[in-house]
């Protein structure tokens, strides 16, 4: 039995119950359907007080019915695979088209390889909750061994299993397990009577064999330093200034800045600052940013998107020339070229969208060194917790967690707690200087355009020459 | 539908007794959901569903977990509370995980809050397109440089049934209606500036139907040419529709976790003035016909009136079973209900008499903030850092919209620089947060 054939077990179905629904989903005259089983269990185990003291499962399951016309959407889920209720929410996103002829369903059904892309060694439903407690144990003793002043540990953690069966109008079949881990941490520490705090985090598409020796080690000493230098910590006098972003989690500028415009339901309803750029020069040369997931065992990777795609590696922006934008279905008709793999949804109970997975600059020829020494007076900032854009108006924000004031080319004072602010366009046009240092940050960046969606990103240290800090006067 | 999810409750109940479970609690919801939207004056979606999900917490012998399934035949069902029951007891006990005194339980009789229209399943999708595109067409084709407009009308019934194995049980249910407008406006260069408006309720017939697409488009249109100001100090007026991001670390302060984990600015700070001698955050979870009124927290344990802050003094920390126990303190309720703020501790009456308008009048010059752009605070220190977007105004009238600008300082330091509050909170909020104004605060442009 093939994967498709299994999960087609599990969730009850046969080829022409498939063929079945998707005729009642275009039995209105929609242009095209899709079908979205999904089985997801998930878990975690927490750490507070020095004790795993809390832990939960949950499951979920059901099945999300698409039907396209033209642009338009129709989008029904139940949670209850009987074919009388599949039809029952077939029938109502069938209602989307209002003209044309009823479609026939597929008459063969296509089942493409997709090229593997991340791999559970040892599935996470194969163990115990015992089995996971010395990892948080010891990731706790090892927080309060690095440093006297932690007063507090709380650690977590997230595992999740997603068993996917998908199916369309053009008879695509295609079947997999996803696998989700995470492992966070947050430390906090008292000193001379204040507190402060700081977390860290790394997450894959891993089975147990990513609860390493070496990934608890590394966290620990993560958290500590992260959140030790925040008593030392100010915050620098606000305004317009150079800054230089340090390597891997500024990679929020690409996701924030640019990513969100680059996506191209954003651009189809002309609402995205970029809606006119495409195939113009919007930065230097020495810039490339790619959307990829292709990357095994990334957060943001998938074999295969959401509507039956192939994932691939895109470069959105390629020598500074903006070269394509993130693809669904309806956009990639829209734009009259191919979906490059980037309709994701959080689960069947939403409609896929175009979403990010690993967003990343590539590296450029200078040392992080000279940018930051080129600087006379800005900021280094390295560590941030969150993002937003105005898609449309172009202004995006970052929040600033660590950093360091920049003084005639040197870091001097630490700085926390900033948020900063620019417009894309104009920030990715004043990259003046990329380090040869790119690489992916693999905490747990979680996207929120309308839905939730794991993704990842990253970046080589850069030199923007005007950023908007927030600060004190 | 109610009826079965009560028996799944019931069951889940004795199954983890079955398990060996000394306590446990189950809830369950039923969501229905519907929305219709237009882009452009065209239907562009429809979406519809219907879920339930089981919720139970586990207590045994001090060791907890929390689960949830939406697979409730009693086969699976007793499989998944059996698992989860051997996961628990996995767990190391912590006494202060029980459930709470019976004594603090909601028990009396859940009178009407208004909250439920009777009519929910009658409405047709024919008058629920209609609203859509009536709202469209308040934007549709009215100014050549609205580029793009996309309209909603959604609606939606929760049901929510809860008991505990030591006799408790209540429930609720809510409908909800929105209409929602959002337009994008062409600029100078590329910028497309977007802005939105909404109007909801819990019944149908007091939805405000007119009026919000050309909200909407008035909104996008006044954010053409922004510009960017010298960074300073300015006097700050804040929107009723995103007060409440204000109100937020205040209300994550006082957190019974945020407090026994050392992680919160106001630790220790119960019984002292921490705020001007005015302020007050006053709950009254009783008052009919709005959205954030209710009988019980997730524990079950009643809600009642409350100054959670009176006279800037902190009177209570928001204390489930668990942080109290672990804080040696009393529980008091998980979180805020219907929350209002005020300088003079009353609610806000139904016809407001403070209004955006009257505040700007009276506040000189200043930023008029209608948005946040990211930014966050710190849990500790209660230092914030957010993006913003909105006015600059002077003597009540509005001159430009601003950009690319961060408003910085300290939560506590804000809140005693609070002048003005307005009587006009935003209904369809589960908070009634109105028009704030704050002096003298630091903003971070040029």
């Amino acid at each position: 039995m093939n994967k498709a054939e299994s999960m087609m077990a599990m969730f009850g179905v046969t080829d022409n119950n498939l063929k079945r629904l998707i005729s009642v989903a275009l039995s209105k005259g929609g242009d095209y359907a899709d079908i979205y089983f999904e089985h997801s269990v998930s878990n975690e185990l927490n750490l507070r007080d020095s004790e795993v003291n809390g832990a939960g499962t949950h499951v979920d399951y059901g099945v999300g019915i698409r039907v396209i016309k033209g642009e338009g959407t129709g989008y029904a889920y139940t949670e209850i695979t009987t074919m009388a209720e599949m039809e029952r929410a077939a029938g109502i996103a069938a209602a989307i088209a209002t003209s044309g002829t009823p479609k026939l369903a597929p008459a063969e059904i296509i089942s493409p390889l997709f090229k593997e892309r991340y791999r559970a060694e040892i599935p996470w439903d194969g163990v115990s909750f015992s089995d996971r407690i010395p990892t948080l144990t010891e990731l706790d003793e090892l927080v309060f061994q690095a440093d006297s002043r932690v007063v507090k540990v709380l650690a977590k953690i997230s595992d999740s299993n997603t068993k996917i069966l998908f199916f369309n109008s053009e008879g695509i079949i295609a079947a997999e397990e996803r696998p989700m881990a995470s492992v966070a941490v947050t430390c906090i520490m008292q000193h001379e009577g204040k507190t402060e705090n700081g977390s860290s985090s790394r997450s894959f598409r891993m089975g147990y064999e990513m609860l390493s020796k070496n990934l608890v080690k590394e966290l620990a000493e993560e958290v500590v330093s992260r959140t030790a230098i925040q008593f030392e910590a100010g915050r620098p006098k606000g305004g317009e200034m150079p800054v230089v972003m340090g390597a891997g989690s500024s990679g929020i500028l690409l996701h924030e800045a640019i990513g969100h415009a680059f996506e191209a339901d954003f651009n189809r309803m002309g609402t995205s600052i970029f809606s006119d750029k495409l195939g113009k020069k919007i930065c230097s040369d020495e810039i490339s940013v790619v959307d990829d997931g292709t990357i095994f065992a990334n957060r943001g990777s998938v074999s295969f998107d959401d509507e039956g795609v192939e994932s691939q590696k895109t470069y959105m922006v390629k020598d500074g020339v903006l070269n394509s934008y993130l693809h669904d279905r309806i956009s990639a008709k829209y734009y009259n070229t191919d979906p490059t793999g980037n309709g994701r949804r959080e689960s069947f109970r939403f409609m896929p969208l175009p979403r990010m997975r690993a967003t990343y600059m590539e590296s450029g020829r200078s040392k992080e060194s000279e940018l930051i020494s080129s600087v006379k007076n800005g900021l280094f900032v390295n560590n941030f917790s969150n993002g937003q854009v105005q898609i449309g108006a172009g202004d995006f924000t970052f929040f600033v967690k660590s950093g360091f004031i920049i003084e005639n080319g040197r870091l001097t004072t630490p700085v926390k707690d900033i948020n900063i602010i620019g417009n894309g366009p104009e920030a990715l046009a004043d990259i003046v200087g990329i380090a040869d240092n790119s690489v992916i940050d693999d905490g747990t960046w979680t996207c929120g355009k309308e839905q939730y969606c794991a993704v990842s990103c990253g970046m080589p240290s850069v030199l923007v020459s005007k950023l908007t800090v927030g600060g004190v006067e | 539908m109610e009826k079965n999810i009560k028996q799944i409750v019931s069951l889940a109940l004795d199954m983890a007794k079955g398990a060996g479970c000394s306590a446990s609690r189950a809830g369950a919801e039923i969501s229905v959901q519907s929305s219709f939207s237009v882009r452009n004056n065209v239907l562009d979606r429809l979406h519809s569903s219907t879920g339930s999900t089981l919720f139970l917490q586990l207590f045994i012998d001090g060791r907890y977990g929390y689960y949830s399934t939406n697979r409730t035949e009693a086969d699976e069902l007793k499989n998944f509370i059996d698992k989860a029951a051997e996961a628990t007891k996995l767990l190391a006990p912590d006494n202060d995980r029980v459930l709470p005194d019976k004594d603090l339980l909601f028990t009396g009789i859940a009178k009407d809050l208004g909250q439920f229209d009777s009519d929910f399943n009658n409405i047709t999708p024919e008058e629920k397109r209609d609203i859509t595109f009536s709202c469209s067409q308040e934007i549709f084709g009215k100014d050549p440089r609205i580029i793009s407009s996309n309209c909603e009308y959604g609606d939606s019934l929760e049901y929510y049934y809860m008991a505990d194995s030591e006799g408790f049980s209540g429930e609720s249910r809510q409908t909800s209606y929105s209409v929602s407008a959002e337009c994008s406006a062409k600029d100078k260069g590329n910028a497309r500036p977007e802005a939105w408006w909404y109007e909801s309720s819990m019944k149908f017939a007091d939805l405000q139907r007119v009026g919000c697409g050309k909200n909407a488009m008035e909104r996008a249109l006044a954010r053409l040419a922004p510009r960017k100001l010298k960074s300073g100090k300015y006097n700050m007026v804040l929107e009723n529709t995103v007060a409440s991001r204000v109100v937020s670390p205040i209300i994550s302060a006082l957190n019974g976790a945020a407090i026994h984990q050392n992680n919160s600015f106001l630790a220790g700070k119960l019984g002292e003035r921490i705020f001007t001698s005015d302020l007050y955050f006053i709950d009254r979870p009783h008052e009919y016909g709005y959205e954030g009124s209710r009988y019980f927290d997730s524990e079950g344990i009643a809600t009642k009136p409350m100054n959670i802050i009176d006279k800037g003094v902190i009177k209570s920390y928001y204390l489930n079973t668990y942080n109290a126990r672990k804080l040696g303190m009393k529980p008091t309720i998980e979180g805020p209900s219907l929350l209002s703020v005020s300088l003079n501790g009353k609610l806000p009456s139904h016809v407001p008499e403070i209004t955006l308008e009257n505040v700007l009048k009276v506040s000189g010059k200043g930023i008029l903030v209608t948005g946040f752009n990211g930014g966050n605070s710190n849990s500790s220190s209660g230092d914030f850092s957010f993006g913003i977007q909105g006015f600059y105004f002077e003597n009540g009238i509005i001159l430009h919209p601003i950009k690319e600008m961060n408003v910085t300082g300290n939560i506590v330091e804000l809140w005693n620089s609070l002048k003005i509050t307005g009587d006009d909170p935003k209904r369809g909020s589960r908070w009634l947060i109105p028009t704030l104004m704050f002096e003298s605060v630091t903003f971070n442009g040029n």
